[in-house]
């Protein structure tokens, strides 16, 4: 199967193409250098091409998804399309049904897109239903940062039980990388508490989220993830918290990369950039945050933008979620998995005239405005925490218009113009930036430039064109066409197959689900493994044998290999 | 004025979901085109040519406003009714099913008999008059939803079941008969009118106004008496709360 993409205006940062008119030419799923005369040809027209797009931190598989679908029935009957001959149907808004999450990522021009956190004991029900998510390519970062053996490695500084710890881990969730939430507090959070700060003691495991923190990096590093660390700080959801998350970003001056991407990913920024002491005086920090990064090298961030309207907060971090459920009154899902970690789910509503709500939309745009590399800072909205996925048409179309963003700004709650800088700031991004902060910039953080989020020879032939030409429009301007042709694709070709064509999905083909197997010398798993044995036997309510994830749980299965013993020697 | 009137074909043994039967809909329409709108009966697509007879008399123009739908005989396994309806209005002449008048903003439904559960849920504006008896949950939020009725009025000649006006936010309930348990369950606005016996009213109720004229078989302990009040020229014992969640609501007991 060949095909010819001709006359796109092809936007491709990691090959350095900037709008250039580009042939793509696509074999057996593969982009390559060139096809016979009997390939296929689609004509963009001159409109506007990109990579297919990749979202690096999204909750769609999993226990805590299905926990927000099952306590909001009203958000199920929101979204509701039904069956037709190709799609099965859609259902709910900001948790939709997995059928849902295919259509409307691969609507959107989008590809590949990674679940931000599962717990290993909980790994079967993210993997039974990434597999059931139709066309894009998925994976799942592994929680590491509240369990129990994490915790006493850490403790006894024992990074070679840690790594083997680490490894079979993922072999284990047949995860993708390591993922820390509010590193401590996840595990205290069982006993009703939580940690304060970074250099706060966990007790009974005499460690601090420091240590953990930079435990796990040097770990990350040791066995040469694809991934860096990916972590939501602690005391996310607290006025004045952009401290401790700056406090974490310098942990990572302390850690070399094996790679060539940052040593730590922080994820959400909209959540932990809060200034303020109280929600009287709440404010946004971002620029401090930005000032961060545009002055350090081995830190990248994602937005985590809020969108008003209806959300569902969801996340490892138990305790911030009891927090939300009081002050909102809201519904509130709280969940303990064991020896591993906690979680949380309160559905929300964010309003414009609500200051903390509207303090809020402005952080994760200022975080993206004022950072200048857009490398550092990802386009998500934290799904579905800060809105549902569906909206990063509006969110690149607020980017990319000053005249967008200021008309938002009249609507909000007035806090807006003295406890944020959005106002004030005129900077408008451009194609390759959005470029940057939806693909290469995502895949780059994953780890997957070798086949995602570029268009160059030997990647994977993803890609997207929407119904824009770039040469012909004013995106400053003409914001409104911004945004509805990033919301429905002129074509989403996934592998090298048409999968949407006028935002219509025309072919469902299964993704597959990437996992990293990361070798360690046996000796080391073996040690390892003697006191894995003793907690199932002593805490763990299942068995060990129950507990991994089997491979006829990923059918689709995208095998990356990483280790300490170099893959050459194995 | 359009007026259009529906009759059954038959007897109609299974549930039909019947969301096109709406002035909004039949607004401007030929018979025709009124015959071949959708509707489900159980799994199967079908139109409400094949169920109903439909006779258009006078001209409407496209104005649901001015759009009269009159329905005669036994519509008790038709749901949905008037759904969504902004204008114009509905005359029932025998019993519907559930959802009737679900989320409706404006115009006006009524039954000369019974309504099922959840008549008015979601409703936002314009009425409802039920002659007969209302079912479960009248006026209420569906499941999961943290706001039911948010304006508009439902009157019920007869009696109402179980959780009237739960999650309410807006508009008014009257009940003249005897409401079942739980009246204004987790309200947070609007006014309930109760004019015979109840049973717990007011549970978690954040704010708004239940007043009942009847005998109240049991009180929910979660409320704080503040003496009398006389509420359009009747004497009523007042009391406050839901004091569990800190509410504002006023409860009026005879």
């Amino acid at each position: 199967m060949e095909l010819l993409i001709k006359n796109g205006a092809v936007y491709d940062p990691i090959n350095g193409i900037k709008g250039d008119k580009t042939d793509i030419s696509i074999k057996n799923g593969k982009i390559v250098d060139k096809v016979s005369s009997r390939a296929l040809v689609i004509d963009a027209g001159g409109r506007l091409i990109m990579p297919g797009g990749v979202d690096a931190h999204s909750h769609i598989a999993g226990a805590k998804v299905n926990v927000g679908r099952v306590m909001r029935p009203e958000d199920t009957r929101a979204g509701i399309i039904p069956r037709t001959k190709i799609t099965r149907p859609y259902t709910g808004y900001t948790v939709p049904n997995v059928y849902a999450i295919g259509y409307r990522y691969a609507q959107m021009g989008y590809t590949t897109v990674f679940e931000a956190a599962q717990a290993i004991m909980k790994a079967r029900h993210t993997h039974e239903e990434l597999e059931e998510i139709p066309i894009i390519d998925k994976g799942a970062l592994t929680l590491f940062g509240s369990n129990w053996p994490t915790m006493d490695y850490v403790r006894e500084k024992d990074m070679d039980k840690l790594a083997a710890y680490v490894a079979w881990g993922l072999l284990a969730s047949r995860g993708f990388g390591i993922k820390a939430v509010n590193p401590g507090g996840g595990e205290m959070w069982g006993f009703g508490k939580n940690v304060s700060g970074l250099d706060d003691v966990v007790p009974n495991f005499d460690v601090t989220p420091a240590q953990i923190i930079v435990s796990l990096m040097k770990v990350n590093e040791m066995l040469g993830l694809p991934h860096s660390v990916h972590l939501h700080c602690n005391n996310l959801g607290k006025p004045g918290n952009y401290k401790t998350t700056l406090a974490s970003m310098e942990l990572a001056k302390q850690v070399k990369p094996s790679k060539d991407r940052q040593v730590m990913h922080v994820t959400h920024l909209t959540f932990n950039s809060w200034g303020g002491t109280n929600w009287g005086d709440f404010e946004s920090k971002a620029d401090e945050i930005a000032n961060f990064l545009n002055n350090s090298e081995n830190v990248t961030t994602d937005m985590g933008q809020l969108i008003f309207g209806s959300a569902t907060t969801m996340t490892a971090d138990g305790p911030v979620q009891y927090a939300n459920a009081k002050l909102l009154h809201a519904k509130w899902g709280n969940g303990d998995v064991e020896l591993e970690d906690a979680s949380g789910v309160v559905p929300i509503f964010y309003v414009k005239q609500i200051s903390i709500h509207a303090i809020m939309w402005a952080m994760g745009l200022e975080l993206a405005l004022l950072t200048k590399d857009p490398y550092k800072v990802l386009l998500t909205t934290d799904h579905p925490n800060g809105g549902p996925f569906v909206n990063y048409p509006e969110v690149i179309a607020l980017l990319m218009s000053n005249k967008k963003r200021q008309e938002e700004i009249k609507t909000l709650n007035e806090a807006v113009h003295k406890r944020t800088r959005i106002p004030g700031i005129e900077r408008e991004l451009d194609f390759n930036d959005i470029a940057i902060m939806t693909r290469a910039g995502s895949a780059k953080v994953l780890g997957l430039l070798d086949t995602k989020g570029h268009l160059g020879a030997g990647a994977d032939a993803d890609i997207a064109i929407y119904d824009i030409k770039p040469d012909q429009i004013d995106p400053s301007v003409e914001h409104a066409k911004i945004k509805s042709a990033f919301s429905s694709a002129a074509y989403t070709i996934k592998g090298g197959e048409v999968v949407v064509k006028d935002g219509q999905i025309v072919a469902t083909p299964a993704g597959r689900t990437f996992w990293v197997d990361a070798s360690v010398p046996d000796q080391h798993t073996d040690i390892m493994m003697k006191d894995i044995r003793m907690k199932f036997k002593n805490y763990y309510s299942i068995n060990l044998a129950n507990y991994m994830v089997e491979d006829a749980y990923v059918t689709h299965p995208n095998v990356v290999r990483a280790g300490v013993i170099p893959v050459t020697a194995r | 004025m359009q007026t259009v009137t529906l009759k059954p074909r038959m007897e109609i043994m299974i549930s039909v979901e019947a969301e096109n039967i709406s002035p909004d809909r039949f607004a401007g329409r030929t018979e025709k085109e009124i015959q071949s709108l959708e509707v489900w009966m159980g799994n199967r697509r079908t139109t409400i040519g094949e169920l109903f007879s439909v006779k258009v008399e006078g001209e409407g123009g496209s104005a649901a406003a001015d759009t009269e739908i009159i329905m005669e005989g036994d519509f008790s396994r038709v749901k949905r009714i008037g759904e969504g309806m902004t204008a114009g209005s509905i005359m029932i002449k025998g019993n519907v099913d559930m959802h009737l008048g679900a989320k409706m903003s404006g115009g006006k439904i009524t039954v000369a008999g019974n309504a099922d559960s959840w008549a008015g849920r979601e409703m936002k504006g314009g009425e409802i008059i039920i002659e007969g008896d209302a079912g479960y949950y009248l006026g209420s939020g569906y499941r999961g939803e943290t706001c039911g009725m948010r304006g508009g009025k439902i009157t019920v000649l007869g009696n109402a079941l179980d959780f009237v006006g739960e999650h309410m936010c807006g508009g008014e309930i009257v009940v003249k008969g005897n409401a079942g348990l739980l009246p204004g369950l987790s309200n947070n606005g609007g006014k309930i009118i109760i004019g015979g016996s109840t049973s717990r009213p007011g549970s978690e109720m954040a704010k708004g106004t239940i007043i009942i004229n009847g005998a109240v078989d049991e009180m929910m302990p979660v409320y704080r008496q503040e003496g009398t009040e006389v509420v359009d020229g009747v004497t009523y014992r007042k009391y406050t709360g839901d004091v569990v969640v800190n509410g504002k609501g006023l409860l009026y007991v005879k």
